[in-house]
């Protein structure tokens, strides 16, 4: 696959790929950022995958950097090995009833469709996890129905809870934490995005397929109250 | 032992050099602003470099002790003196190290110089790391005290207080905050979709910094880039220190709580040497850019490792 490396910054170096966002490219960096992980532990400080790059993060010492371009150049240069990534189908209960989801009729209203539509068109689709990132635990999801496309509002929210499901231009996806936030709120979902405490602290890994099921108030409240 | 907050300031949480690893995840490092402060006052009062601290930014706090030990502040000048039980003050100075009292209370009043002062202990802060760091993280609530800023009537609760030699810190090593800042850079991943006439108005304006400015990042005010491009831009990994101009034409530099991702062409970004002045940035500051060479950068950082290397060891 075609790439450049460019310098981020003195203490970091993004892999950057020509090629159009797809689910290949994403399976792509993700089997480089596990082997960067492998070959650079102890030198490299953070790895972001993201849609069509790898950032790099280590110390800014020449000594560093240099060794860690040389390396680079000589994993890139050749095929990359096949690699079972173990992807999931994780579902996650959503309840789009109104007290949840206060931009639901509106966004049905400019996407020219009924609130059922709406729910039946994002509830019905497996959704590529492609990163993780921005906030702890949000997951940029690829695959959203083109007809429930929707600009983001003008004016944000100042307060959107946690779990906020929301779609904002061609995107949806979830609010980790309560956050101001600009996406047209359309449900929740109970359960917790993002846990620290965990060995795995996220909800789900890129490269797996989100779901979302609906679920009542009643489900909601009951799931809300099960400790994890 | 504890620490009683009788007035938690604007911002008190307990900070260190913050996280690795975890951007994946989308944690940012998070860990003290002005790193270089926060590993000087560990140093006077005998700690390890990166042992955790409270941040303390713009208003300061009132602290009571429990029990004697000592204490060091470094960073942002405050005017601080300490009151004993029995009504004593003695004034407190910074950048050096101080034998408090049991019963003793620090109060910070006025900020003079600088955003953000580091008040580093003679004990252990009995809170558990996260994710590998003590640092707060506040925008998922986790570590540091309860994942929060301190609040009126917390007690932060040390172990191991010791009372050590009087340390100060070397004329060299101690820090004036003028106001007006020359902050150096490199080039970014997106600095080529800049024409050369933005690039030289990015690094000929003075940017004075605008209140709305945080930890997450510091957002400037001055004439706007135009004539951006505006092709929309694939998110991609945001690392500290990068200088993003979003549609408006103004800066904005992101900084220890930054998001890990983010999707503004970034025309520059300040060296890793110089982040701990944005620590010290205070709304209304001047500062202006100028460009390096990936290795000068490198050589200023590595001088500046050296020299907190030999200090721990000294």
């Amino acid at each position: 696959m075609p790439y450049r490396i460019v310098a981020n910054g003195d203490a970091g170096l993004s892999v950057v790929f020509t090629a159009q966002v797809s689910e290949k490219l994403t399976r792509h960096i993700q089997v480089l950022s596990r082997l960067c992980a492998k070959e650079f532990a102890g030198l490299v400080t953070d790895i972001i995958p993201a849609y069509q790059s790898l950032t790099l993060c280590y110390l800014p010492l020449a000594a560093h950097q240099q060794q860690i371009m040389e390396k680079l150049q000589r994993i890139l240069r050749h095929d990359l090995p096949e690699q079972d990534l173990n992807s999931q189908l994780i579902t996650i209960p959503v309840c789009y009833e109104q007290a949840y989801a206060p931009d639901l009729i509106s966004l049905a209203q400019a996407c020219d469709l009924s609130v059922e539509q709406v729910i039946a068109l994002h509830s019905n689709t497996d959704y590529l996890l492609h990163m993780l990132g921005f906030s702890p635990g949000f997951l940029y999801l690829g695959g959203l129905d083109p007809r429930l496309s929707c600009p983001r509002k003008t004016t944000p929210s100042a307060r959107v809870p946690a779990g906020s499901v929301g779609i904002g231009g061609n995107q949806t996806g979830i609010y980790p934490q309560q956050t101001p936030g600009g996406w047209h709120i359309i449900g929740r979902t109970p359960i917790t995005l993002f846990n620290p405490n965990l060995p795995s602290p996220c909800v789900a890994q890129p490269l797996d397929k989100i779901r979302f099921t609906a679920i009542s108030a009643a489900d909601f409240e009951a799931i809300r109250h099960t400790p994890t | 032992m504890s620490i009683e907050v009788i007035s938690p300031g604007l911002q008190t949480s307990i900070q260190d050099l913050g996280r690795q690893g975890h951007m994946h995840l989308g944690v940012a490092k998070s860990g003290a602003m002005d790193n270089l402060s926060m590993q000087l006052a560990n140093w006077l009062v005998g700690n390890a470099l990166e042992h955790p601290v409270f941040e303390i930014s713009l208003l300061g706090p009132t602290l009571r002790f429990t029990q004697a030990l000592t204490i060091a502040i470094c960073g942002a000048k405050f005017d601080i003196y300490l009151a004993s039980e029995d009504r004593k003050r003695i004034a407190v100075n910074t950048n050096q190290s101080i034998q408090v009292k049991a019963g003793d209370t620090l109060h910070f009043t006025q900020r003079l110089q600088g955003a953000r002062a580091y008040l580093a202990f003679a004990a252990t802060l009995d809170c558990a790391p996260v994710l590998n760091s003590y640092s707060t993280h506040f925008a998922a609530q986790f570590a540091g005290f309860k994942g929060r800023a301190l609040q009126k009537g917390d007690r932060v609760i040390l172990s191991h207080c010791e009372v050590r030699k009087i340390k100060t810190l070397p004329k060299v090593l101690q820090q004036h905050y003028s106001g007006s800042y020359l902050l150096r850079c490199v080039p970014s991943v997106e600095t080529e979709h800049f024409s050369e006439a933005q690039l030289t108005q990015f690094y000929s304006s003075t940017y004075v910094l605008r209140s709305d400015s945080n930890r997450m990042g510091l957002r400037f005010d001055a004439k706007p880039l135009t004539k951006l491009n505006m092709q929309e831009l694939v998110s991609s990994g945001l690392t500290q220190g990068s200088v993003q101009i979003p549609p408006s034409g103004l800066p904005i530099i992101s900084s220890v709580d930054g998001q890990t991702i983010g999707g503004y062409s970034r025309i520059a970004n300040v060296i890793s040497a110089d982040h701990f002045a944005l620590g010290q940035l205070v709304a209304g500051d001047k500062v202006n850019f100028t460009l390096l060479s990936q290795q000068d950068a490198q050589d200023i950082y590595a001088r500046q490792y050296m020299a907190l290397k030999a200090l721990s060891s000294s």
